[in-house]
């Protein structure tokens, strides 16, 4: 922009003594104490629009007057002066010194009680103005905010200018010799800078909230974290009912068992225990899983569908969730594949139960896409007199969901029974002690997934975790081969 | 797989009075002999298509009794719930004549893997 351009220039002639963070054309023979601050520091409120037209009519002034020789002392005394060219007259000849912050309103001449109520608004620190006739106002108020209170000698400056104010006087008449093309730009620059204000305003507001729901989250957060569960119902907003919740809990507290039971596992089996003892040992895991199928069982009751979207297994775990859980058939072919001291027989028992598994599974699993099929049928099929009792119908095919977890829940537990039955009780150790590594393994995939490195991330922090992560990974030898 | 809807079966006078007296229980017994393997089911029990599922798929056809689409159908059930000990009945699976159970059973029953030589013995499976 041109005035920038000027600014720029002119800003290169100021001597040190012209201490300011200016960044825009000033007459640089402007004597402002050091701490003037020209520029509205908060924002973008002065408006360029608003110097190029001081400019243009300093131009037009200087072309109408032909006063070239007088122009640079002119500038001198005009320029404060200049950048208000849309001032009434009258303001200039009355003391300013008042004008200048909200508290000093108090001194004003009667000319001045306007001037100050405008300035209350902007001492306020609403630098955004509304919108009024864009002339006057807006530039006198982006005048007035320029200036700090301590401007007490710009003040005196324009108080003792009574030239400039004459030259206003021709001056006005100047102001109406602009031609058309100038005038339409300067029409156009101020709404620019209005819309660009109105904008700016939006964005503010939007942060401030955004700033306040932010910091509602995190506290919500901090407490769930703390209380280590989501907390049920409608205190945190979210859809968890409190069996979920509960369930939630328990397999929270089921996982930290499975570690306890697993480090049992792995000493009895180093240790060498005798079979009886290694059976002991081998009943209470499965007594242990027993006890997480009781717990989904009654989850199922109360919220099977928290069950089987799998909202309360690891995201890992998730990708391979068949009917709230996992699928035994792709742990029977797991385990085929780490059990190696089988016999011939052996392997084809388990063979067998893959197979048998497998059917079971492809039964249940048509068996509930039956039921899907026959929710959307009611869902869509529905009409207007009607939705209530076809959504009383759909509620009642829902409920069909628990006995399907239950069934296969009860096929993963017939499962664990029969590779129990079939492998010897060292094997049968081995057998659960890999399952359950297996299962640590899957869910240090979920956290290493969860902290994988992407853009918008804070590096420090979680390439700690991750690194955590890994070593986690990365400790646990490979038990599998030991036994 | 073939549906009965047993009232249809024999429609005449005499049979229907001697089905009129026939204990339910009997019915059941009676019907359940009837075929290799027998399923009491209900047409809209997404459970009862699971277990009809898992026999087709294991090459079996058994004989499928719609107890809803059946007139008497409903003291079937309820002689079929007192049996079972249970309140949700449906399906009930009889092989060769012997009960096996509800869904929860045949499924145990299949992996453990004691399902196929019971088929094979009711002449239902060959191989």
């Amino acid at each position: 922009m041109a005035s920038q351009g000027v600014g720029q220039h002119v800003l290169s002639d100021l001597g040190p003594s012209q201490h300011h963070h200016i960044s825009y054309a000033v007459p640089h023979t402007l004597h402002l104490p050091p701490n003037t601050s020209f520029i509205n520091q908060e924002g973008s409120s002065f408006d360029f629009e608003e110097l190029e037209e001081a400019i243009a009519r300093q131009r037009v002034e200087i072309n109408n007057d032909e006063a070239k020789q007088t122009f640079y002392t002119a500038r001198q005394r005009a320029a404060t002066l200049e950048m208000f060219p849309s001032w009434p007259m009258k303001f200039h000849h009355t003391p300013r010194g008042s004008s200048k912050t909200g508290e000093d309103s108090a001194d004003s001449e009667s000319a001045l009680n306007t001037l100050a109520s405008r300035e209350d608004t902007t001492a306020t620190g609403h630098r955004l103005r509304p919108p009024q006739p864009p002339e006057t106002q807006p530039q006198m108020e982006m005048a007035i905010s320029s200036y700090n209170p301590t401007t007490g000698s710009t003040q005196s400056q324009l108080e003792t200018k009574p030239t400039p104010s004459k030259r206003r006087g021709s001056g006005s008449n100047a102001d109406k010799v602009f031609d058309a093309k100038t005038l339409r730009r300067l029409a156009q620059n101020r709404e620019a800078a209005k819309k660009s204000r109105l904008r700016k305003k939006a964005y503010v507001q939007q942060l401030e909230s955004s700033t306040i729901r932010l910091a509602q989250l995190e506290q919500e957060l901090q407490k769930a974290t703390s209380q280590g569960f989501i907390i049920g119902g409608g205190v945190s907003g979210g859809n968890i009912s409190s069996g979920a919740a509960l369930f939630d809990m328990e397999y929270a507290r089921w996982l930290d068992d499975d570690h306890r039971h697993m480090s049992e596992l792995r000493t009895a089996l180093q240790a060498h225990l005798s079979d009886s003892d290694l059976r002991i040992v081998v009943d209470k895991y499965i007594a242990h899983y027993d006890e997480i199928f009781c717990l989904k069982e009654v989850a199922a009751v109360s919220d099977a569908i928290h069950l089987i979207t799998g909202i309360w297994t690891t995201p890992a775990e998730r990708c391979f969730l068949w009917m709230g859980g996992f699928r035994p058939s792709d742990l029977i072919k797991m385990l085929l594949a780490q059990l190696d001291t089988l016999t011939e027989h052996q392997v084809v028992g388990i063979y067998s139960l893959q197979q048998s598994s497998q059917q079971a599974e492809e039964a249940l699993s048509q068996g509930l896409e039956q039921l899907q099929q026959s929710l959307i049928g009611t869902i869509a099929n529905g009409s207007v007199n009607d939705t209530m009792h076809h959504m009383a119908v759909a509620l009642g095919k829902l409920t069909g969901l628990e006995s399907f977890i239950r069934q296969a829940d009860h096929l993963r537990r017939q499962t664990l029974y029969q590779m129990r039955r079939i492998l010897t009780i060292r094997q049968a150790a081995r057998c659960f002690l890999v399952i359950g590594e297996y299962y640590g393994r899957l869910r240090a995939l979920s956290s290493l997934w969860a902290s994988r490195p992407r853009e918008n991330f804070i590096a420090d922090d979680n390439s700690c975790q991750t690194s955590m992560n890994l070593q986690m990974v990365l400790s646990s030898p490979n038990q599998f081969s030991n036994f | 797989m073939h549906y009965h809807a047993e009232s249809y079966g024999n429609y005449n006078a005499s049979t229907v009075r001697q089905n009129a007296a026939v204990d339910p229980l009997e019915r059941v017994v009676r019907l359940a002999s009837g075929s290799a393997v027998v399923i009491f089911s209900l047409s809209t029990c997404c459970m009862c298509h699971a277990v009809k599922r898992l026999f087709c798929g294991m090459g079996v056809n058994p004989t499928v009794y719609e107890l809803d689409l059946d007139p008497r159908g409903k003291e079937l059930e309820r002689a079929l719930m007192r049996l079972l000990g249970d309140g949700s009945a449906m399906p009930v699976v009889f092989i060769g004549g012997k009960l096996v159970g509800a869904m929860d059973r045949v499924m145990a029953s299949h992996i453990n893997g004691t399902l196929v030589p019971l088929l094979k013995e009711a002449g239902a499976l060959w191989l």
